[in-house]
Parts: C-alpha cells; sequence; structure tokens
C-alpha cells in the first residue's frame, strides 16, 4: 500500500520534471504546457530532440539505480555501486581505445564491451560469485589496472581530439539520442525490474547472508549468478548509452530504502523511480544551466549526489 | 502459500522414538580434510541434543551439515527420512540460528516474515503465523522497529521468532549462549525450554552448563563422537577427561537442578613435567 503511494507519487513527480524537462532546452524555453502540446504535435525540437534525450536519462537513471541495488546485496556492502567490480574501468577503456582507434564511431558498444569483460575477468579472478569479500578485491585490483591501461591509451593516443571526447565521455553524456536507440535500454530495463520483482523476497533473504538465505530455502549460487548477470548487463547497457555516471547508483538505493524500507518488492520501484528522476533533473540543468555549452551529466550527478549522501549520512548518524 | 511441512509436524506430535535427522557414518571437514569421521547419530523429535567440544573440534562444521548447509565428505543425513526440502518448505522443516547473524535494515516484523521462506507476498494466513510468532517472542512493541537498532537480546529473540515462526521440526542453534549475559541466557533458555517436547534442538556449545540442560550430549574428541549420552553418563568427571582433556568436579545443585560442572583443569601432568630428569 504505502509501495503504490510512493510509485505513484514518483510517476507524478516524474512526468512533472518530465515536461520541465522538455520545456527547457539550449534553444530556448518554452513554457511547460507549450512544451506538452508540441510533444503531441510532432515539433521537432520538442519530440524529436529533447523528448528521447529526457527518455533516455529516466532509462539511465533506472537501470544504474537497480544495478546499483543488485551490487549492494551481492557484495554486502552498502557503498557498492553498479561500477565497482571493475566496470567502470572496462568500460573507460573500452570507450578511449574506440576513440582512439576509430575516432568516428561512437564508443558506447566498446565501452558496454569494456564493462562486460571485466565482470567476467573480475569473477573469473574471484572464482566465482559467491564470495562478496573476493569479488570486491577482485574488482578493486581488476578497476586499477584497467584504469591505468585507460591512462595509457589517453596518453599515447594521437589526435588531441581524443582526449577532448573521452574527457566528455568518462563524466557521462547522454548525446543527441534518436527514438530507435531507446528501444534495447528500455525493454532490458523492463525485463530486469521484471526479474527483481518476481525475485524481491529470495534477494531479501540473501541479504541476510548466504547461509541464512540457504537455510531460508534460498538456492544461493543461482541466485548470485543471475544477479551478477542482471547487475551487468544494466549497467553496460547503461556505460553504452551514457557513459560513466556516478553517484545515481549508490544514492538512488539508499533513498529508496529510507522511503520504501529494505524489502525488495517496495524498493527496487521506488530506487528505480529516485534514480530516474535524479537523472533526468541532473540532465535537464546539463543541457541548460551553461547553454550553448553542455555540462557532462556525470558531474551534476556527483556534485548534487556527494553533499547529498553526506547529508544521508549525518542523519543516520543520529 | 503457507509453508506447511506434513513430515515434520506429524513427527512432532508423534511418539519420541522418530528421529527428525539422522546421520549414518558420516565425516565432514573443511577444504576435503576430515575433522570428524563415523558420525553416526539420530536426533529424536522434541528432544534436545547438545554438541560439546573443544574449539576446533567439528561442532559447526557438523552443525553446517545437519542444516544442510555444507556436504558431508562421507556418509548421508537424513531429514524426517528423506532429502531436505528446498523452497518454502524448508524452514517449516528445519530453523537454524547462527551466531552473530547481521543486524540487518529489515524491521522486525520482515525479519520475522523472511523466515517462512515465501518466495512471493504472504497471505492473510502467512500474516496470522507471523502475528503468531511476534506474540509467542513478547516482540509485537516492536514490529516496526529495524533489528539493527535493537539491543543484543531483543535481536536473539527476533532471530528466534524468525527461526521459529514457520513451525519447523528441529531447530539448530550454534553457540546460542556466547556473548550472552547471565540474564539473556537464563531467557534463552527459557525460551528453549519452552521447545521440550515439541521442536528437537540441537546446539553446538562448550557451554557445560548449557549442554546440562540438554536430554542427551554428544561430546566430540579425538575426531569422532567420544561419548553419547543423557548428561548423567556423558557429562561425568572420566570422560569429560578423555574426550576434552580436562579436570572436571560436578557440584550437586540441593535444589534439583542440573549438576554444576567446574572446571578444575587440564588432565595430564603439568607443562614441563616431562623434562625433569629421571636420576
Amino acid at each position: 500500500m504505502k509501495t503504490w503511494r510512493l510509485v505513484t507519487c514518483l510517476v507524478v513527480l516524474g512526468f512533472l520534471l518530465g515536461v520541465l524537462g522538455l520545456a527547457a532546452g539550449p534553444s530556448g524555453w518554452r513554457s511547460p504546457w507549450e512544451a506538452a502540446g508540441d510533444l503531441f504535435s510532432g515539433d521537432e525540437v520538442v519530440a524529436r530532440l529533447r523528448a528521447p534525450r529526457v527518455t533516455l536519462a529516466a532509462i539511465l537513471g533506472a537501470s544504474l539505480a537497480l544495478a546499483g541495488s543488485l551490487m549492494q546485496v551481492l557484495l554486502r556492502n552498502d557503498l557498492a555501486d553498479p561500477y565497482v567490480l571493475g566496470l567502470s574501468g572496462g568500460a573507460s577503456l573500452g570507450a578511449v581505445t574506440s576513440l582512439a582507434l576509430w575516432p568516428g564511431l561512437p564508443p558506447g558498444p566498446a565501452a558496454a564491451a569494456g564493462a562486460a569483460g571485466a565482470a567476467v575477468v573480475v569473477r573469473g579472478v574471484a572464482r566465482g560469485a559467491h564470495d562478496p569479500a573476493r569479488l570486491l578485491l577482485a574488482g578493486v585490483a581488476v578497476g586499477s589496472l584497467l584504469a591505468s591501461a585507460t591512462g595509457l591509451v589517453l596518453v599515447l593516443a594521437p589526435a588531441d581530439r581524443v582526449l577532448r571526447s573521452a574527457t566528455f565521455w568518462l563524466f557521462g553524456g547522454l548525446g543527441t539520442p534518436l527514438w530507435p536507440a531507446l528501444g534495447i535500454p528500455a525493454v532490458l530495463l523492463a525485463g530486469c525490474v521484471g526479474w527483481g520483482l518476481v525475485r524481491a523476497e529470495r534477494l531479501d533473504r540473501l541479504t541476510l547472508g548466504d547461509d541464512l538465505a540457504a537455510a531460508l530455502g534460498v538456492d544461493v549460487p543461482g541466485l548470485r549468478r543471475e544477479a551478477l548477470v542482471v547487475a551487468v548487463l544494466l549497467t553496460a547497457c547503461a556505460v553504452a548509452v551514457g557513459g560513466l555516471v556516478g553517484f545515481v547508483g549508490l544514492v538512488a538505493p539508499h533513498v529508496g530504502r529510507q522511503l520504501a524500507g529494505a524489502p525488495h518488492r517496495g524498493l527496487i520501484p521506488v530506487a528505480v523511480g529516485i534514480g530516474a528522476l535524479l537523472v533526468v533533473v541532473a540532465d535537464t540543468v546539463a543541457r541548460t544551466a551553461f547553454a550553448p555549452r553542455e555540462v557532462p551529466v556525470g558531474l551534476l550527478t556527483a556534485a548534487v549526489g556527494g553533499p547529498f549522501f553526506l547529508w544521508l549520512l549525518q542523519r543516520g548518524r543520529r | 502459500m503457507t509453508p506447511v511441512a506434513p513430515a515434520a509436524l506429524t513427527m512432532n506430535r508423534s511418539v519420541a522414538t522418530r528421529p527428525v535427522i539422522e546421520a549414518g557414518s558420516l565425516a565432514v571437514g573443511r577444504g576435503g580434510r576430515a575433522v570428524l569421521e563415523g558420525v553416526d547419530l539420530a536426533v529424536m523429535a522434541g528432544e534436545r541434543l547438545g554438541i560439546v567440544g573443544r574449539n576446533g573440534s567439528g561442532k559447526t562444521t557438523l552443525l553446517r551439515v545437519l542444516a544442510g548447509l555444507d556436504r558431508p565428505l562421507a556418509g548421508e543425513v537424513r531429514w524426517g527420512g528423506g532429502r531436505l526440502p528446498r523452497g518454502p518448505s524448508r524452514p517449516s522443516t528445519l530453523g537454524v540460528l547462527f551466531q552473530g547473524e547481521v543486524p540487518s535494515h529489515f524491521t522486525v516484523r520482515e525479519l520475522v516474515t523472511l523466515g517462512l521462506g515465501l518466495d512471493g507476498p504472504p497471505t492473510a494466513a502467512d500474516e496470522r503465523l507471523v502475528d503468531a510468532a511476534i506474540a509467542r517472542f513478547g516482540l509485537a512493541h516492536l514490529v516496526g522497529r529495524a533489528c539493527a537498532t535493537l539491543s543484543g537480546g531483543e535481536q536473539q529473540r527476533a532471530a528466534l521468532a524468525r527461526a521459529l515462526v514457520a513451525s519447523p521440526g528441529a531447530l539448530l542453534l550454534d553457540e546460542p549462549t556466547t556473548h550472552l549475559d547471565p540474564v539473556h541466557r537464563a531467557a534463552l533458555l527459557g525460551e528453549l525450554d519452552r521447545l521440550r517436547g515439541s521442536v528437537a534442538v540441537v546446539l553446538a556449545t562448550h557451554d557445560l552448563e548449557c549442554a546440562a540442560t540438554c536430554d542427551r550430549v554428544a561430546l566430540l574428541g579425538a575426531g569422532r563422537i567420544a561419548a553419547l549420552g543423557p548428561p548423567t553418563e556423558a557429562l561425568v568427571p572420566d570422560v569429560l577427561a578423555g574426550a576434552l582433556g580436562v579436570r572436571v568436579r560436578r557440584i550437586h545443585d540441593p535444589a534439583g537442578g542440573p549438576p554444576l560442572l567446574r572446571v578444575l583443569g587440564l588432565v595430564g601432568p603439568p607443562a614441563g613435567a616431562e623434562k625433569v630428569p629421571v636420576a
């Protein structure tokens, strides 16, 4: 009951902020009702440029929030985020390599491949997904190795513009997506949220620890494997469309837990909604605050998320 | 879905000769190395069995195998005459309470609900089971509190309610009295007394006083069960000296309680005695 009220609030808020996102842009501010009308009349700017971008921002935030929630369960660590298992390192290396070798192509697919590859390596080094401490250590080790490799590519890359576009990509940016580009991320997100709701009670028991979860009837290795695959897929897809957008995947699950409580049946939809709202707002500001220049959206989520997280920690301490 | 294991429930009501857990020629260990071998053990419905041994004697390892968490190196374990079920009927067959369960973000009510092992939202019947367990362990005033904010004793009561909400036929506890002050220790033993006759309790402990409250005690020593019997036979100075290597004096309780066991020291000559020259 409480969850439904929260989700309704989030949807309404998301709709209002989405319309605000449509109304604002570097080419000028329109009144929200005018923007809503333009959306349905097929206006070039609102319907073809801003609407897909706002929708993609929501999908990106939601994906990161769900991936972060799952990583926090898998690693039994409140500080885990979607990138923690070396995924950011893998994505960065993939992206800068792609930018250096094929400057004409978008770095997204290579970044996704890099993130997924890093996850496979980390899982191999940790000998499976069952030991949180080993996964985390392997993630840190592999991540730092990949980060240094990224630096090496940036230093050795021939063209100057690699550095600039790489910097932009590393701090997250949504670019100018077309509607068809939203298909895969949207379907993946919907499937993963569905998986999360079906597995909600098992994920709850997994948070109690592997032994207790097994004693309470959970197939622990199977659930861990599934959760890792889901989290990595979501993260890889998110880096492919938006680069590295920090803090959303860390903060959204915490806010979700404060609002909806720890059980995943309520936590997943609420955290996903919070993540979507956060990135929609951050991206609207990123597009408009310094117009005509655009700021990487990851800079804004970190700038807002950091202090917010500190406030949350202070509050939690009582 | 209401988790009811018919086998477990009928066992509760049957005569105390039906085993809830049976272990035959069991070998248990870690990393392929056996810690305990040749374990034959039958836990009867409603009885309280203590597993006593030194640190490293294999108490926890044996308990984990009995809980179905680890596979034995050899032999087999049967629960109610068969395999341990997966899914929601598992917690209604076997309840477990481990040392140092991490206090969670869940509220007491949510934690107790998780004890049912459901794979979906609870039904009205499930909610009634949860209410009953909460009332039984005096947690009604704490239902909305996060487990992490409870005191140690309250956490243990919540964990007991979580372990017993599905009415399992057996409850396994690992070192339940360690780190408990005398008040909470007495409270826990009181709770366990209320289970006597209905739920088989297996507790691994190195607390001899706690072991003395059991119906039977299995003493682990030298890689096997060195003694198995009622405390009057197993917890006596000779047997304890053989199995644990400690000298113990039994002190009679004039009020009729179980005898107190006072550990006097280690068996054998004092350290360094063998170096004394003969000449």
